[in-house]
């Protein structure tokens, strides 16, 4: 179990994650979802006592990371597939890891036939390949047979084969009664991957709940509706919960009603609507809705996708 | 790729539930951080290359010596200005024949030293073995005796080769070099101990800079250019402070008697001392408090 308690990292005058309270279960995988920047690395980094917190506490276990009598087998992490020096082969660097935990030669053989670098885990990690880098990195934090499992995005640079690797074996390290937490920055990565989903963004978390409570998108079911009364009806639907955002002339999007309840209103009140669409949210929607405000960098370029067209909004 | 790749670990069922939550096994005691990083140091091709340079160039500097002093004693047999000059070293000049390429040994180990930190920055290893030494101090205590220790070897067995190669060399002008001798000894191992000196600093160098150039160029600096650039600055200050550079502690720390303008023995041996001392706990508070 991970819990950290106002876990705050400020660098200059910049924070990287704001105070932020989480708790990461065992024995299901817990995704870390956020988009880049958002501070997913650091609140890592913080974890396995890399980086000091500038306020907050994190504790894996009930115990700092740094204050395990045996941190590797306690806690693997993935935190960067490039966490290796380079000119050393594969099989040396999980030698050397080894042995700080006087971990027998034969579970690096086992971690280097699990991940599936048996072929090349005598070359040297320069000529890796990025998703061979990251199988290094998992090798790595299985190394100590951990009970907590940290992975930093895990699936980047992976080919097809290997993220569905990724995701069987931390269901099945999960099934164990691991503790497992990963990041990801793809929503639809983690909706068949995560049991449990804690979204990040500017540092802050945004929410934390099961995957099937965000995927549903509780709470923000959104309907197009077009009106030749907008201001009316606009007026008539206001409640809480509800908001109503006028799009275009005659065109409203209203958030927290369903269709049903709003053409009630409509009717009660003599409103005449003359389109009542649903917007069935996609997981990446409703992803980008979770973090519409909270995204570091905005690309000036909008491509046409839904979102851009209400970025008008709040 | 075509590697073949198992869904099921090999950890079987059960097991991370059977294992003794109060003792998971054997953490990262100091014997066993120190092998890790015996293991790092030996598993690099750049160390190996490193180490074997510093052994050819030192070997070859004394074979290349043997001959010039041989030259030298040669001349000295037909010119009275070069027999005086021979004279005035004590009369002994292929005493320090072997030890001839310590100054390449100390610019060679001092950039190993540098850059077995550096490199764990800018490869990021750095975050992999504090993972696994979360307390940092006894990863970089282990690595700094690794680096002293196979400076001070790596020396003291190439300046025993220079003085088998130079023996017979020098045997042809008709000099004597008694490698048993006690100067020949005490040349030995103060000249690895002084290089390995070096290469502490050089570690230590590279745990503050973080960066393999700058951590390079900042010893080059204060071994080679330091030297000189007090030696052309006018003025007393410099004169005086000169003396205490740490490449300056050599000369006192081997010479057969007190060499004018350079500090006693006991004085070089604590300015040396402090020259590695001061960075080196720098290095490990910073290393303590600093992010990863």
């Amino acid at each position: 179990m991970i819990e950290a308690e106002g876990l705050t990292k400020v660098y200059g005058d910049k924070t990287a994650v704001g105070g932020v309270s989480f708790t990461v279960q065992a024995g299901q995988v817990t995704g870390f979802l956020g988009p880049n920047g958002a501070g997913k690395s650091t609140t890592m980094r913080m974890i396995m006592g890399l980086d000091t917190p500038t306020a907050g506490t994190v504790t894996v276990n009930g115990v700092p990371f740094a204050r395990h009598a045996a941190p590797l087998r306690e806690i693997g992490a993935l935190l960067d597939a490039k966490a290796v020096h380079t000119s050393r082969s594969a099989y040396n660097h999980l030698l050397a890891m080894a042995a700080t935990h006087s971990i027998p030669r034969k579970r690096v053989h086992e971690v280097i036939d699990m991940t599936g670098l048996a072929e090349v885990a005598r070359k040297k990690v320069k000529g890796f390949s990025l998703g061979m880098g990251q199988r290094l990195g998992i090798a790595a934090a299985l190394l100590g047979d951990p009970q907590t499992i940290i992975l930093d995005e895990p699936v980047n640079g992976l080919d097809p084969e290997g993220v569905v690797w990724v995701r069987n074996l931390v269901k099945y390290l999960a099934s164990e009664g691991r503790t497992v937490f990963l990041s990801s920055h793809l929503m639809s990565e983690m909706a068949l991957t995560a049991d449990h989903l804690i979204v990040i963004g500017r540092g802050k978390i945004i929410a934390d709940a099961p995957i099937k409570d965000i995927i549903t998108g509780k709470g923000h079911s959104r309907t197009r509706v077009r009106s030749d009364q907008p201001d009316r009806l606009m007026h008539v639907l206001a409640g809480t919960g509800v908001s109503v955002e006028l799009q275009d002339h005659e065109l409203l999007e209203v958030t927290g009603l369903d269709p049903r309840q709003i053409a009630r209103s409509a009717l009660d009140n003599q409103v005449l609507i003359y389109e009542l669409t649903p917007l069935q949210a996609s997981l990446e929607e409703a992803y980008m809705e979770l973090t519409k405000d909270e995204v570091e960098y905005h690309s000036l370029i909008t491509t046409g996708a839904p979102v851009s067209a209400q970025s008008g909004g709040n | 790729m075509s590697t073949s790749t198992s869904t099921q670990p090999a950890a079987g069922p059960g097991r991370a539930a059977a294992r003794n939550a109060a003792n998971p096994g054997p953490g990262p005691s100091f014997f066993r951080v120190l092998n890790s990083e015996f293991i790092k140091f030996r598993t690099l091709l750049s160390t190996m290359i490193l180490l074997a340079s510093t052994a050819v160039v030192m070997v070859g500097f004394g074979a290349l010596s043997a001959w010039g002093t041989g030259q030298f004693a040669d001349q000295a047999a037909s010119d009275p200005g070069a027999a005086e000059a021979i004279a005035s070293q004590g009369g002994d000049l292929a005493v320090s024949v072997p030890t001839s390429g310590a100054a390449f040994a100390q610019l060679i180990l001092g950039s190993l030293g540098v850059l077995l930190m550096s490199s764990e920055f800018t490869t990021g290893m750095a975050r992999s073995t504090f993972a696994a030494v979360p307390k940092r101090l006894p990863a970089f205590i282990a690595k700094l005796v690794v680096v002293v220790v196979s400076a001070f070897v790596v020396t003291a067995v190439s300046t025993y080769v220079a003085g088998l190669v130079s023996v017979p060399i020098l045997d042809n002008f008709g000099l004597k070099l008694d490698l048993a001798s006690s100067q020949s000894v005490k040349l030995l191992l103060v000249t690895g101990g002084y290089v390995a000196a070096v290469a502490a600093i050089g570690m230590a160098l590279g745990t503050l800079l973080r960066n393999s150039a700058g951590g390079i160029m900042a010893l080059v600096g204060l071994f080679f250019v330091a030297p000189i650039a007090f030696q052309l600055i006018p003025g007393e200050f410099f004169e005086e402070a000169r003396k205490y550079l740490p490449g300056n502690t050599i000369t006192p720390l081997t010479a057969v008697e007190h060499v004018p303008d350079t500090l006693e023995v006991w004085q070089a041996a604590l300015v040396l001392g402090a020259w590695v001392v001061v960075p080196v706990v720098l290095a490990m508070i910073l290393l303590k408090k600093r992010d990863v």
